[in-house]
């Protein structure tokens, strides 16, 4: 940590303004204590001792805060943003605590204090609601049925239904079209496999394992992994996040042969990505920058896939909608691998709205405990939306597909959201490489 | 709080809902600064109407109460002048953020004032139409404070600034009352009052629907970036091209330290690093031949006056690069010091290679670092010097620098502020502009609009140096203004001043 | 002592033309602006009645007074700066004497006032009147850098000043233009020029008001910039029918470039016919001087879809004989004999359709009947008022900026 705790990154705010345009709450409420400017004005009074950790017009605007960083990379002075604020929730949450529906969220996503059997129940348990289908007939705008929707948005589609892949050539036969790379020539790299991730999404992960090995990368697993700690670093629980990002540090360190560069460490979930390359600024004072070390060996998958091509699939006849998530775009700043990985799905048409760039009010734990300032987020993101018409939107978030499905469902659309390297996987196998 | 205060906050809350009635000192403080950073003042009380009928009832019961306000755009101004004092109510506009009507037939659109500059461009281009003015903040920035402001762009050099293009104004007067200033066709009904009111820096009013005009897009477009081994050379470069009678459509210019500031930051936009200057100049008009032949004559103008190399923008995303560079160099300057002093001076576009040179001149004499980013075709200079305000008595410094800076450029013929207005920050230059009786003349208008000198008190106008004006006159009318007593009712206001 | 010998003490003999006017009343011309304000000054102790006169040329010089303050000894050009594209001039000097100077200079005044040629500066600043170079380059205001006037009680008040951008305190110079003289005596202006243009084309097409109402159109829509776009009736233009007249000013690449968008974008082939340099100018200066030679003279504010509607209206309340209409902009001047009771009817019908209708010039009766600009907008009227009283405080200034009605 350094000395002031991530403050030092507010330092260069001259007050311009520009990143007021930029920053979903301020847009929804149009009050500049909800704008980026703003609470840098608070966390800098914060810092000062001028204003009181527990004082609750502080409190209220930082909480609402998304963490989604939009206002970081439209800022010419180059304001980290990000840093500030979790130096800023460290501060108010030794002071008033972590309020106890973000402990217990926490306790049930992540596994607090390292007991994962809790945890694994919890997402078995979701997973059999998911499978009787009433969450998703029950979705709706309400604190409940919006959870509802959330944890139906998180099955896994198949897209059958709706659309149809395109025989291409008269029905070539299509392994002969593509060969897999010869083992010889893959990369090891080791699968982060998150919480929600494992727990939800493991279909994803499939995908992930699967479309990477066309591309020529060997995953193998790193065993001994942990939470990455995005969500208790949002909360201010520094402490915890520490712990758990030298746990992952050890159980992915050495990984690759011992004189050999250790391998990439992939990561399918943006906010776990944005985390992870965190780890060096959280782990400032380790010993000779282990933390460092390790956030530079993570990659998306979206940039391991591009930087392959990634090698075309079968052609998918569907108009999809990319939303790129914040904690890719604006805190990991990877715009075009994820549009890369979706052009090698030929016929494919992708199209953005114009807010694309805009976060959906997901942020971790936001949508749960700041329900009214989430859905105001997720508003014209929904609108704008239901002007483009897409018949899917793919982003490579669990948040984000929780959020903008919910959201969508409550309001009666049946268009599904998904991971793009899903996407990518069905279109492989249409391709026979699975063959 | 008082009970007033209290009454005051309920009857607000009363009008706009208590969620949009901002009181804790934590939100009242993101509220106590506008661009400028050097100013602070911590408003009252916060209020974010959604409507006009809002902003009226909110107007009405202030004039009602006498309690002074200050109208708030985005608050990217630069001189302070959004900014409100404790007794005051601080009158927030972003709320009021839609475009009501866009004529393509009549090149016309009526906004309400928290519409963002930007947007509006925006939401014109399907129709091949822009609005004009670009202040460098447009992504930012909100209309209403466009026309408080009178500002300016880098387009301005020939499309002409923000008064140019406003044709129309809803204005709610102090006391409440609703005025309609201006023709949808620019011609005014009666004396220029939308020409009056805009750069009032709110001191006239809030306008709540502003009428502007559109301009068709340029059809054909030239950037050029033109680089300098000394400021002098291409400060000598800008006379030349203007007095070649083509008119850019914009030239702006920007030495070193801003150069490598904007090249750190995410907008960088492959400046040369080298350069002591570069001119980035844009022709544009209708007719593709005419724009290249210009552009042709300029490049030519350009080198003969020494510019190391002259690059012409290959695409449009080229151009884009080139301007978003521009347009956040001010922001960009944050990377150079935790502070900065922002200027505004104008001089005569002859004269800027002397003043450049005199600038660096009295900044080297302070040991200060100074960064020229500006509108140099309009002879707009924004000298800013960036320092740290934590090293004690260097503030001092800068504005004594500062002092100096702006007598320069008012010994070259120029003036104090050409977009940034004079709010708070510029009151102490006034009186080395005007005399007593013009900027006692200012004051009285001022008080035609707003008797009780209530919106935006204490800006503008520096009060101790005006000269009284036509005292006797209203003595013997017995219509002085008494400060003190508040009415709501709009009194024919006279032309008293106070002594 | 009469206030001709006032005078006399005060500005010297050669200050006062007892004789000159033609109802009598004494003209007198300070030769700086300091006399102006001193003469105001005196105005406002003694309670004298002023006019404002410039060349005299425009609006009849009958308002009653005491006195008549003529701005023609305020003739001086301190400074014209081709480097900086920017001219100060006093208020009094005549427009065709500025055009000289300043073409010497190479610079140009991109306005094209109605009016003789001797007109006055001042004048065409106090009334705003712009003529149909308005289309490419604006109105009065825009060419305005700064002004400096002397008020009805003798203070001298500067504007704005000789810089291309200038927001340092309220805008008092955009009060000037168009105040009719309400506000002030102008003395000194700052002026915004242009280089003068290496090209200057004018091209004119002859038709019914119908058929040209469809070519304008099709100038609005194309790609065509011109400097002016003009449509003028028939006794205008001295033609049979009405004139389309178009004119491109700029460099030659340019106005060749534009002249060939005009062709493409009104069906191409010789429709529009070329003028020579001369005949450009007589076309151009005739049709500005026959309104100084109407008795009435007004223009009105449209916008460019209503300009045919617009001009409907004119021909049914008070005949078309002499129009000037920009079509791309929806102004359009009038000029002729017409009554205050029609000018009235007209005002009110204008009203009705959102269009502001303002008095230029007419004899003093109509003048005082009509105002300049009649009714004011609801709320505006206290605000005019207050303004006058600001800048005059002993109503020393006759003009009829409000109709009596
Ligand atoms: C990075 C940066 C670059 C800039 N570049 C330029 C530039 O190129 N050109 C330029 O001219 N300026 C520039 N500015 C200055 C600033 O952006 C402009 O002055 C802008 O017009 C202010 O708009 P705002 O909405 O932020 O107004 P605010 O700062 O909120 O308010 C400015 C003034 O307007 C008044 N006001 C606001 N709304 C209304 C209303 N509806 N009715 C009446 N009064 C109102 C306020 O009381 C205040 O006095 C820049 C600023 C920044 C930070
Ligand atoms: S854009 Fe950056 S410098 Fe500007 S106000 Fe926002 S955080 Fe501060
Ligand atoms: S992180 Fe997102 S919500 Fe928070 S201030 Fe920045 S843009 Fe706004």
């Amino acid at each position: 940590m350094t000395e002031r705790g991530g403050f030092e990154g507010l330092d260069s705010c001259v007050h311009c303004g520009f990143c007021l345009q930029a920053c979903p709450t301020f847009l929804a409420t149009g009050d500049e204590a909800d704008s980026p400017r703003g609470r840098i004005e608070l966390m800098r009074a914060l810092e000062a001792g001028e204003l009181a950790p527990n004082d609750p017009g502080v409190a209220l605007h930082l909480d609402r805060c998304l963490g989604c960083r939009g206002c970081e990379p439209v800022c010419p002075s180059g304001v980290s943003y990000g840093r500030g604020l979790e130096a800023s929730r460290a501060l108010l949450a030794e002071r008033r605590g972590t309020p106890p529906l973000v402990r217990a969220a926490l306790a049930a996503l992540t596994g607090t204090g390292g007991d994962m059997r809790a945890t694994r129940l919890v997402y078995a348990l979701a997973r059999a609601l998911r499978a009787t289908g009433v969450p998703g007939k029950l979705a709706g705008w309400g604190r409940l049925r919006f959870a509802f929707g959330m944890l139906a948005a998180t099955a896994p589609k198949d897209g059958g239904r709706r659309w149809r892949s395109v025989e291409v050539g008269g029905g070539r036969p299509r392994a002969n079209l593509h060969r897999l790379p010869p083992p010889s020539m893959t990369s090891p790299v080791l699968l982060f496999r998150g919480c929600v991730m494992q727990g939800l999404f493991p279909h994803v992960h499939a995908a992930t394992v699967r479309t990477l090995e066309v591309n020529g990368y060997a995953v193998r697993d790193a065993p001994g992994q942990v939470c990455c700690g995005a969500l208790h670093a949002h909360a201010g629980l520094r402490g915890e996040a520490r712990r758990l990002a030298r746990a992952n540090v050890a159980a992915f360190g050495a990984g690759g042969d011992a004189d050999d560069a250790p391998p990439l460490i992939v990561v399918n979930s943006a906010g776990c990505g944005a985390m992870l390359k965190e780890y060096g600024h959280l782990l400032h004072d380790e010993s000779d920058g282990v933390g460092q070390r390790f956030a530079a060996r993570v990659r998306d998958v979206t940039e391991l896939l591009a930087e392959r091509g990634p090698r075309p699939g079968a052609p998918i006849d569907a108009t999809v909608a990319y939303d790129p998530p914040c904690h890719l775009l604006h805190a990991q700043r990877i715009a075009a691998p994820p549009e890369q990985v979706l052009r090698a799905i030929p016929v494919l048409r992708v199209i953005s709205t114009p807010d694309a760039a805009q976060c959906c009010g997901s942020a971790g734990l936001f949508t749960l405990v700041e329900p009214e300032m989430s859905r105001a987020v997720l508003q014209p993101k929904l609108a704008s939306l239901a002007q483009a018409r897409p018949q899917m939107i793919v982003t490579g978030n669990p948040g984000c597909v929780m959020q903008i499905g919910a959201g969508l469902a409550a309001a009666g659309s049946p268009i599904a959201v998904r991971h793009p390297v899903e996407l990518l996987d069905e279109s492989y196998r249409a391709a026979g490489y699975y063959a | 709080m008082t009970r007033d205060g209290r009454s005051l906050i309920a009857a607000l809350a009363g009008i706009v809902g208590a969620r949009h009635v901002r009181t804790a000192l934590p939100e009242r403080i993101t509220y106590a600064r506008d661009g400028l950073p050097t100013h602070r003042r911590v408003p009252g009380v916060v209020v974010l109407p959604g409507s006009r009928d809002e902003v009226i009832a909110i107007v009405r019961l202030l004039a009602a109460l006498g309690v002074p306000f200050v109208p708030r755009g985005a608050g990217t101004g630069l001189s302070g002048g959004a900014l409100a004092d404790a007794d005051a109510v601080l009158v927030v506009l972003t709320r009021l953020n839609r475009i009501l009507r866009i004529d393509p037939r009549n090149h016309l659109a009526v906004v309400e004032p928290g519409v963002v500059n930007v947007r509006l461009s925006a939401a014109a281009a399907p129709d091949g139409l822009l609005y004009s003015p670009d202040p460098s903040s447009q992504t930012a920035c909100t209309i209403g404070g466009n026309v408080a402001e009178n500002a300016g762009g880098p387009h301005c050099l020939k499309y002409g600034v923000t008064a140019t293009h406003v044709l129309a104004l809803e204005v709610v007067l102090a006391d409440g009352q609703v005025v309609e200033l201006g023709s949808l066709s620019g011609e005014p009904w009666g004396p220029d009052l939308v020409g009056l009111f805009v750069g009032s820096e709110g001191n006239f009013g809030i306008a709540t629907r502003i009428t502007v005009r559109l301009l068709p897009i340029p059809r054909a477009v030239r950037t050029l970036l033109a680089d300098f081994a000394a400021l002098r050379t291409a400060g000598e470069a800008v006379s030349a091209v203007i007095a070649s009678g083509i008119v850019p459509a914009a030239l702006e210019m920007m030495d070193q330290s801003c150069i490598r500031a904007v090249e750190d930051s995410v907008y960088a936009a492959g400046y040369p690093r080298d350069a002591a200057a570069v001119l980035l100049l844009e022709l544009d008009g209708a007719q593709e031949s005419a724009v290249a032949a210009d552009a042709e004559t300029i490049a030519g103008i350009l080198h003969a006056h020494g510019a190391r190399s002259v690059t012409v923008a290959a695409d449009a995303k080229q151009r884009e690069r080139l301007w978003q560079g521009r347009k956040k160099a001010f922001g960009a300057m944050g990377r150079l010091s935790r502070d900065l002093v922002v200027q505004d001076a104008v001089v005569p576009r002859s004269a800027l290679p002397d003043v450049l040179e005199t600038i660096a001149r009295i900044a080297g004499a302070y040991g200060l670092t100074v960064s020229n980013v500006f509108h140099a075709g309009d002879g707009n200079l924004h000298p800013n010097i960036s320092f740290d305000g934590r090293v004690p008595g260097l503030k001092a410094r800068v504005d004594e620098a500062s002092g100096e800076i702006m007598a320069a450029c008012i010994a070259a013929g120029g003036t104090i502020t050409g977009e940034h207005g004079v709010g708070l920050d510029k009151l102490r230059y006034m009186p080395l502009l005007f005399d007593g009786d013009a900027l006692a003349a200012m004051r009285a208008v001022r008080r035609v609009f707003d008797p009780e000198e209530r919106v935006n008190p204490g800006k503008v106008v520096p009060v101790h140096a005006c000269r009284e004006w036509v005292g006797s006159v209203n003595a013997e009318r017995g219509t002085r203004n008494a400060r003190a007593d508040v009415r709501s009712d709009f009194r024919v206001p006279t032309s008293a001043l106070e002594t | 002592m009469s206030l001709v010998d006032r005078v006399r003490a005060l500005l010297g003999d050669d200050a006062v033309d007892v004789a000159a006017t033609h109802d009598g009343v004494p003209r007198v011309a300070p030769a700086s602006p300091d006399a102006v304000a001193l003469l105001l000054g005196t105005a406002r102790e003694e309670g004298w009645h002023v006019r404002i006169e410039g060349a005299g040329s425009w609006l009849p010089t009958d308002a009653p007074v005491d006195l008549a303050l003529t701005t023609r000894r305020l003739d001086h050009v301190p400074a014209i700066e081709p480097q900086d594209l920017a001219a100060t001039v006093e208020a009094g000097i005549g427009c065709d004497l500025l055009r000289q100077q300043l073409a010497d200079r190479g610079t140009w005044l991109a306005l094209d006032p109605p009016g003789l040629a001797g007109r006055s500066l001042g004048s065409v600043v106090a009334t705003a009147t712009a003529g149909p170079l308005r289309q490419g380059f604006g109105s009065v205001r825009d060419h305005l850098l700064g002004v400096t006037f002397v008020t009805g009680d003798g203070r001298l008040v500067q504007s704005g000043g000789r810089v291309m951008k200038n927001v340092a305190g309220y805008d008092l110079t955009k009060l000037a233009a168009g105040g009719f003289g309400a506000f002030g005596v102008i003395v000194l202006v700052h002026l915004r020029l242009r280089a003068l243009p290496r090209a200057d084309q004018t091209l004119v097409l002859e038709g019914s008001r119908e058929e040209l109402a469809q070519v304008s159109e099709d100038i609005a829509a194309a790609a065509v910039q011109p400097a002016a776009h003009e449509l003028m009736s028939p006794a205008l233009a001295r033609r049979e029918r009405w004139l389309l007249a178009v004119r491109f000013a700029g460099s030659a690449a340019l106005v060749s470039a534009e002249e060939t968008a005009l062709r493409a974008a009104t069906g191409g082939g010789g429709r529009f016919t070329p003028l020579r340099a001369d005949e450009a100018h007589a076309l151009w200066m005739r049709a500005a001087e026959s309104f100084a030679t109407r008795p009435v003279t007004f223009r009105i504010g449209g916008l460019p879809d209503s300009s045919d509607e617009l001009l409907d209206l004119l021909q049914h309340q008070v005949g078309d004989e002499w129009i000037s209409a920009s079509p791309g902009v929806g102004a359009i001047r009038w000029g002729g004999e017409t009554t205050v009771d029609r000018l009235r009817r007209l005002r009110r019908s204008l009203a009705g359709l959102e269009v502001p209708l303002t008095l230029e010039r007419a004899s003093w009766p109509v003048r005082a009947a009509v105002g300049h600009f009649g009714a004011y907008r609801e709320g505006v009227g206290p605000l005019v008022a207050g303004l006058r009283r600001t800048f005059d405080p002993a109503e020393a200034f006759v003009v009829a900026v409000e109709g009596a009605e």
